[in-house]
């Protein structure tokens, strides 16, 4: 008899251990040497033992089947591999993140002003130390089209404070509205009014930055919620539809190992990511950040990477070189430490953040799992 | 879905709203058999019925199985013909997806007179012999055009480069044109990626340094070893053309051009065991690819044969994919290299097993059949008319060199096509479809699917089974040519 996983069910190998990602559930399924062995075999079409126990548990978490011959699966995936492999295939821009003013009247300490290291930064709105001309509205309207050309899915609008110049802003969300699948726009919980909420109803999703989530959340707004040791890491936050937790690091030695993002609880068999992942970042994949003075950057909070100048040359001048592409292609499996694990494609990374903490943009510090020995070091 | 049995004896289904295949067995038909698999609900009745019939773990194992299958079913309501293509979003699909490559037709005249080519009067709706040559001022319109077009196209795709083809008749009866081209070209432009599809008979020294130092890419029609290829490709008093090809093309390989390759068309008297031995040869250039005689509406062609021919040409491509299987089986080892068999038989595998999008709503404006959307190529002929590829006929122009592309006509054609496919929302095979303008397209407009169509399930189901068959045998064949595979395999023995 022969064994197969279903087509759901990728196997994915490290260096010691490998795990089953079963792709429709969302499960993740943790294999030990022995089992790593045996599903290898039974993955290359090699005879097995029917009585086998742990194949009959695969069998029963409907993972996988027995067979009397061997037989060819075809793995769940989503597109066409064959028009991956196509010439001139346009990019696919998932995000944009454009920041319209670089101003703001608060010194909150969590900033990306005070360099602070966190770890959805990206999310918040920031006021930044750099003194390039700030971008007209007509270039901002420039842009906003130009990203609509690319077929960007999502624009995310963020500051600075964006309710300084609030006639400012909803021009650029007016003018922006229709263009883009979904909108999502970044403020300060106390920036954020009941006129402001009503001024952008229906147009675009407000992210709220907070350190104390209030008694009555609005369904419709998302919470970026800041994190440190003194409020303590509530790691199941991360867990909430509606919130996100943004994690401050203060201090890099003592870093919880319970934190969600040290821990099993940022791995994700989620079809869609796990899929993407393969070939992508999770995070610096399909995006791309515009700054205040026009300076393209792969992500918001890696500023030292100057992919070019949009206020200067068009947007897709900055997709010719390539060199945005790397970024987007920096896989896990690029990264020295995740290169040999089995979670490397159903994990989140923020490069940003690990560079800030390592010091090189292939570090990586926020991780417990140890892929060399197979285990959780907790 | 569609069940469908390998040469192994396996058996699989064809599940087309995903588009994937998933493998089968009695108890997976039984319980498929009872319910509808966008609403799995079994009556527990049923359900125990079945038990007692087939396998009970098994039964039960079908059942939880597919009720976890029927989470990434998409909705049934996207299967529609559109009435409408919004006449805003061609354009831009256009500057964003088509404009892959230009093709300049710079003559209709040859030297040749291929038995089976479709401007011969076994086709009914072509143009027939001409002697036209495009004239520079044409082929300067279209280059201008097309880069026009794709600096247009640059905020809406950054990352495409700049194809042109030369095509014909035999476009070498036009070389000056074509140097002239490339001279424009480079000195407006810069590098361009150039192809070119010949006969060869023309290919000779000087022009093979030429071509070579410009880095074309270079596809040769070549049938097969002499008897076969002159069978059909004669010049235009009946001689045969193959010695003149095979001198031009070892002066090629003596040159060391690496990038020819040969195209080879097959009929039902081709002798395919000679063909793999000739492909086997060092003198002879890698094969691209392998195709029948062009099947299109109002195609005479194949009445000149017998039954009885056409089940031996049959037989014979059995006997090679047996052959084919057998190497494979044998992990290529033992056996020599056999690059036509694998023309033929590998590019149908990866097609049928890499190509249909899974899980993911098409993007296109032309959401049934495999048809392009034109202005994917741009093939402009002696006139400077633009026409959607070099393959569909002259009364669907899209556009002409000097007025440029008309995207409401491209609109036009689209919902034309779209409104002749009646059967696509019910067939069960839509993402395995190769089908496209060329094969339903008339001097009268285009064919109903209706009538193009009839065996369209069968006839793919049955190429479904034959590619399983092979990936049955050794799935890294297919598994290699998918760019994800390197990342996957990694660490694994």
């Amino acid at each position: 008899m022969y064994f197969r996983l279903n087509p759901e069910c990728y196997f994915i190998k490290g260096e010691c251990r490998s795990a089953i990602f079963d792709l429709i559930e969302g499960e993740i399924y943790a294999l030990n040497e022995q089992e790593t062995g045996l599903v290898s075999s039974f993955e290359a079409n090699n005879p097995v033992d029917v009585d086998n126990e742990f194949l009959i548990e695969l069998k029963r978490l409907c993972l996988g089947n027995f067979y009397s011959r061997s037989v060819y699966i075809q793995k769940i995936r989503i597109g066409s591999p064959r028009s991956e492999n196509q010439i001139n295939i346009p990019p696919s821009l998932a995000r944009g993140f454009i920041e319209i003013n670089n101003s703001c009247h608060r010194d909150c300490w969590f900033c990306g002003f005070n360099g602070i290291k966190r770890s959805s930064g990206c999310m918040g709105c920031n006021k930044w130390n750099e003194d390039g001309q700030p971008l007209s509205l007509d270039d901002w309207k420039r842009i906003i089209e130009e990203l609509r050309d690319l077929d960007c899915r999502n624009l995310i609008i963020t500051g600075g404070d964006l309710t300084l110049d609030w006639d400012r802003t909803m021009d650029i969300l007016d003018f922006s509205y229709g263009l883009f699948p979904k909108i999502f726009m970044s403020f300060h919980q106390e920036s954020i009014s009941r006129e402001i909420e009503r001024d952008i109803a229906n147009k675009a999703t407000a992210i709220i930055q907070t350190e104390k989530l209030s008694d009555t959340l609005s369904d419709g707004s998302i919470y970026l919620l800041i994190a440190n040791g003194s409020n303590g890491w509530k790691p199941n936050w991360i867990r909430k539809d509606n919130i996100i937790v943004d994690y401050i690091f203060k201090d890099q030695n003592h870093i919880p190992k319970d934190l969600p993002l040290m821990s099993k609880a940022k791995l994700s068999a989620n079809m869609h990511f796990f899929l993407n992942n393969i070939r992508h970042h999770p995070c610096l994949g399909h995006t791309i950040s515009i700054c205040s003075d026009g300076k393209a950057i792969p992500c918001p909070m890696m500023r030292k990477y100057a992919l070019g100048n949009v206020g200067k040359s068009p947007l897709y001048s900055i997709f010719q070189d390539f060199y945005l592409d790397k970024f987007w292609k920096l896989t896990l499996d690029k990264i020295d430490r995740c290169s040999s694990c089995e979670f490397r494609f159903a994990c989140s990374d923020c490069r940003a953040l690990e560079e800030a903490l390592t010091g090189s943009h292939l570090g990586k510090r926020l991780c417990c799992y140890d892929p060399k020995i197979g285990e959780w070091q907790l | 879905m569609l069940e469908f049995e390998t040469a192994q004896g396996n058996k699989y289904a064809w599940c087309d709203d995903v588009g994937l295949i998933i493998p089968e067995s009695l108890e997976m038909r039984a319980i498929l058999n009872q319910i509808n698999l966008q609403d799995p609900v079994l009556d527990e009745s049923i359900l125990k019925t079945l038990m007692k019939s087939y396998n009970e773990d098994e039964i039960k194992y079908c059942y939880k199985w597919i009720k976890k299958w029927r989470k990434i079913m998409p909705k049934q309501n996207a299967l529609k013909i559109p009435q409408e293509i919004p006449a805003e979003s061609i354009k831009p699909f256009v500057l964003r997806h088509c404009l892959r490559q230009l093709i300049l037709d710079v003559t209709e005249d040859c030297n040749f007179r291929c038995k089976y080519c479709t401007f011969s009067e076994y086709y009914e709706f072509t143009r027939g012999y001409s002697k036209r040559h495009m004239n520079f001022e044409v082929a300067k319109k279209a280059i201008d055009l097309y880069a026009n077009l794709l600096k247009e196209g640059r905020r809406f795709n950054p990352w495409r480069e700049h194809y042109i083809g030369f095509f014909g008749g035999e476009p070498l009866l036009n070389f000056d044109l074509i140097k002239e081209c490339v001279n424009y070209i480079e000195s407006r432009y810069g590098k361009w990626h150039y192809s070119m599809t010949t006969n060869g008979s023309l290919l000779d020294e000087e022009k093979g340094e030429w071509l070579l130092d410009h880095k074309f890419s270079i596809l040769v029609s070549l049938d097969g070893p002499e008897e076969e290829h002159n069978r059909n490709r004669v010049f235009c008093d009946g001689r045969g053309t193959f010695n003149q090809i095979m001198k031009n093309l070892a002066t090629m390989l003596e040159m060391g051009y690496k990038d020819i390759r040969a195209i080879t068309v097959l009929d039902p008297k081709s002798d395919i065991s000679e063909i793999e031995k000739f492909f086997q040869r060092n003198d002879v250039p890698p094969i691209s690819r392998a195709t029948n005689v062009t099947k299109m509406e109002g195609c005479k062609y194949y009445d000149q044969f017998s039954k009885e021919d056409q089940q031996f040409f049959l037989h014979r491509v059995e006997t090679a994919r047996t052959r084919y299987m057998d190497r494979i089986s044998n992990n290529l080892k033992n056996n020599k290299k056999n690059p036509f068999s694998d023309a033929l038989f590998y590019r149908i595998l990866i097609s049928m097993l890499l190509g249909p999008i899974t899980l993911q709503s098409s993007k296109s404006l032309a959401p049934f059949t495999g048809t392009c959307v034109p202005g994917l190529k741009i093939f402009v002929d002696v006139e400077g008319n633009i026409h959607a590829c070099e393959r569909i006929l002259t009364n669907f122009p899209i556009g002409n060199v000097y007025d440029g592309l008309n995207y409401h006509r491209i609109g036009e054609i689209l919902k034309d096509y779209f409104h002749h496919m009646e059967r696509c929302p019910s067939c069960r095979v839509r993402k395995l479809c190769n089908k496209c303008f060329h094969d339903f397209c008339t001097d009268q407009g285009f064919s109903s699917s209706n009538n193009v169509c009839q065996e369209i399930e069968s006839s793919t189901l049955k190429s479904l089974s034959e590619a399983v068959s092979i990936a049955e045998i050794d799935s890294k064949l297919v598994d290699r040519a998918d760019i994800k595979y390197e990342s996957l395999m990694k660490w694994r023995v």
